[in-house]
């Protein structure tokens, strides 16, 4: 009998994953074909050429030898940022429920760090040939600072990624535990109950107000338009990402969208009360919420340009005042 | 306004960019001296794309030569055939029909055109606002439209030739019909596009204030063209321009100096170009198109400036037996590098580029000298 239960909860997990995964690698497509283009009156490329087409073909490559003074390290990131992902998805499924330490706001929260610090490393780690050094001092133009240290873009990178852990994601963590003030539990179960019991959290002021704040700290850590100073194309191009090609892009690429899903996931889970479940229908409110919120992000990021500190300060120290006024109404 | 003082001596780290880099549309390698991501100063090296068209030009028949400095640049193509032409022009004696002056006016200012909705675009594009740089480049199809139904081409259009223009290049009332429509929806398009630009406050936010280049320093640094007219400086050679002098315009000025400045400038600049080519719509005298009434003879070092869409653009060379000797062109880009180095200082490293674009690049035209600082 518990064989059987254990049994058919891995296949109903195992199910939801791929569903959500196969889901996931459309959003990236849906996002730049019917968003972006449609704004910029463009064609724009084919719904599944960002998210299918782009990493097949990924796979296929050649790899080159990565500039890194810890190749393995830099190469096996990525592999753990999808894995981060898969686990906060995992979490997020009512089997997972039996596992009170993994079904819980602190694991998502402690998955949602590794995935920032994976960033920072990425960062730290790569030495593209875009900011190679000549040999020799430079002395074309008469060189104004012949011994200055020399950096690589993407130690910037690895900086901003830096500050954004410290100060960046305080509006994502803030909206994420706004529910738990009105469940009064950090356990995914009991908000999950507390929402079918009193109807969903989003329809209360507080959770109207955490909802906004969710959706702006949703964006800064999907670095998307105008958060995206890690990989600004200004200056940082591709940022942590630079030195990545082949197999080791194209698990890049399928992690953005699935980290775009799972995101929506721990929004029906936490402001709905709707778990990823491939055995009811509530997985189309999740698969609802994650393209909600795709839309909504390509709308924005479409029509914003990218943030410096001087922008990006005030923005998050408003989204942040706003997270606590949630918490603080929620408790009330 | 006060000169810039760097916030600081102490240089932490340099970041080089480029040569590659898509920001830079160009290949320059420019290096940043920042501390806390405050650029200290900056210096740009140009040089990896020197094709040595002066030296090509030496020896070769004035007309063969005059063609080959349409290949300097692929934006204002047009304006160093029609100075190459003009240099010619002015050592023979030769004069030029009225019609045929009207139509490289024309020339001239649909290049501006498309070069300002270019540099808008471009300017967009490192704000990373792409849909704005999308929509400046919907016009700027339309001109680019109008330049090939003309020269036959979008980027070398070849209509300038010594004594006046081609004869593919005529203006026939269907063209000039079509150019009077397209004014219209250029117009009407760009005054959409900068009403939502300046009502946009997030991309205020962005541009204003950054990049400031004070009226004195680019005075001293010899800047030139509209991002001297940024400053406040009403400097414009068409002013001087006798192909000009039929027609009434104004220099457009800002008062900053800032990003938000040159890219207004560039903006309400191209009313006026449109405000031009329309004068020139209306008055276009009839006539020939090429005055073949002139000798080839030696002449001295003749010397030819005008106002191209990034300043002021000099050509120079003598004639013997028909050819060209002495071969000098330099382009408004290189006496504007010293205003890129200076507009950086003092802004964020991702500010950074854009400081550079907002004085309009153009470093493989200028790739032909090298500059030497002494210190």
């Amino acid at each position: 009998m518990f064989s059987n239960t254990l049994i058919n909860s891995v296949l109903a997990v195992v199910l939801t994953v791929i569903v959500c995964f196969i889901i996931s690698t459309l959003l990236p497509g849906i996002e730049r074909k019917y968003i972006h283009a449609r704004i910029q009156q463009r064609i724009g490329p084919l719904v599944i050429a960002p998210g299918i087409m782009a990493p097949l073909k990924f796979m296929f490559k050649e790899n080159v030898k990565v500039e890194s003074p810890v190749p393995g390290l830099y190469k096996i990131l990525p592999i753990l940022c999808f894995i981060v992902v898969l686990c906060i998805l995992v979490a997020l499924t009512p089997q997972a429920y039996a596992i009170p330490a993994l079904a819980s706001l602190v694991a998502i929260v402690g998955f949602l760090k590794v995935e920032e610090i994976c960033y920072v490393l990425m960062g730290a780690l790569s030495k593209s040939v875009m900011s190679l050094r000549m040999p020799f001092p430079d002395l074309a133009k008469g060189g104004a600072h012949l011994n200055a240290q020399r950096s690589f873009i993407e130690d910037i990178s690895a900086k901003r990624s830096l500050r954004m852990i410290t100060y960046g994601s305080f509006p994502l963590y803030l909206a994420l535990f706004a529910p738990v003030t009105a469940a009064r539990s950090i356990f995914l179960q009991d908000i999950v109950l507390y929402q079918q019991a009193h109807g969903p959290f989003l329809f209360t002021v507080a959770g109207g107000i955490a909802a906004i704040v969710f959706f702006i700290g949703y964006m800064i850590i999907l670095n998307e338009y105008p958060f995206s100073i890690i990989k600004a194309k200004s200056d940082v191009i591709e940022g942590p990402y630079m030195e990545y090609a082949s197999k080791y892009r194209a698990i890049v690429y399928l992690t953005r969208g699935f980290f775009m899903f799972v995101l929506g996931c721990v929004f029906s889970v936490l402001f709905i009360g709707i778990p990823p479940n491939i055995f009811s229908l509530g997985i189309l409110v999740n698969i609802a919420v994650a393209l909600i919120f795709v839309f909504m992000m390509g709308i924005f990021s479409a029509f914003s340009p990218v943030f410096t500190n001087r922008q990006l300060l005030p923005t998050i120290l408003g989204a942040t005042l706003l997270g606590i006024l949630a918490v603080v109404i929620g408790l009330l | 306004m006060d000169e810039k003082v760097p916030r600081s001596n102490i240089i932490e780290t340099e970041i080089p960019m480029g040569t590659v880099h898509p920001a830079a549309l160009e290949p320059y390698r420019v290096r940043f001296f920042v501390e806390d991501e405050i650029v200290q100063e900056a210096e740009i090296t140009i040089g990896v794309n020197h094709r040595g068209i002066e030296r090509i030009m030496e020896g070769l028949p004035v007309q063969k030569a005059n063609s080959l400095t349409e290949k300097i640049c692929g934006i204002c193509s047009n304006s160093h055939i029609w100075n190459s032409c003009r240099t010619a022009e002015m050592g023979l004696g030769i004069e030029i029909p009225d019609r045929a002056l009207y139509i490289r006016v024309i020339m001239g200012e649909l290049e501006r055109l498309h070069s300002h909705f270019l540099y808008l675009a471009h300017g967009c594009e490192v704000l990373s606002h792409e849909t704005f740089s999308m929509r400046v480049f919907y016009l700027r199809e339309i001109v680019m439209e109008l330049l090939a139904m003309i020269g036959g081409n979008r980027v070398q259009y070849g209509c300038s030739v010594l004594g006046g223009v081609r004869p593919r290049c005529e203006l026939d009332e269907a063209k000039l019909l079509r150019l009077k429509n397209d004014m219209d929806k250029i117009e009407e398009g760009l005054t959409d596009f900068a009403a939502r630009f300046t009502a946009d406050s997030m991309v205020m936010s962005r541009i204003t204030g950054i990049g400031v280049l004070p009226q004195k320093q680019a005075i001293e640094l010899a800047v030139t063209g509209p991002s001297l007219r940024a400053t406040g400086v009403a400097r414009d050679l068409r002013t001087t321009m006798f192909e000009y002098e039929d027609f009434d315009f104004n220099v457009i000025t800002q008062p900053d100096g800032d990003v938000k400045s040159n890219l207004l400038m560039r903006a309400l600049e191209s009313f006026e170009s449109i405000n031009i080519i329309r004068q020139a719509i209306s008055n276009i005298p009839e006539g020939k198109l090429v005055n073949h009434d002139w000798e080839m003879v030696d002449t001295d070092i003749t010397e030819s400036y005008i106002e191209v869409p990034r300043g002021t653009l000099y050509h120079s060379y003598a004639l013997e037996s028909g050819r060209v000797r002495h071969c000098i062109i330099r382009t408004p880009s290189m006496a504007n590098i010293g205003a890129m180095q200076y507009a950086c200082i003092g802004d964020q490293l991702t500010d950074a580029q854009l400081c550079i674009v907002q004085c309009d690049p153009c470093f493989t035209c200028t790739d032909r000298a090298i500059e030497v600082i002494r210190r």
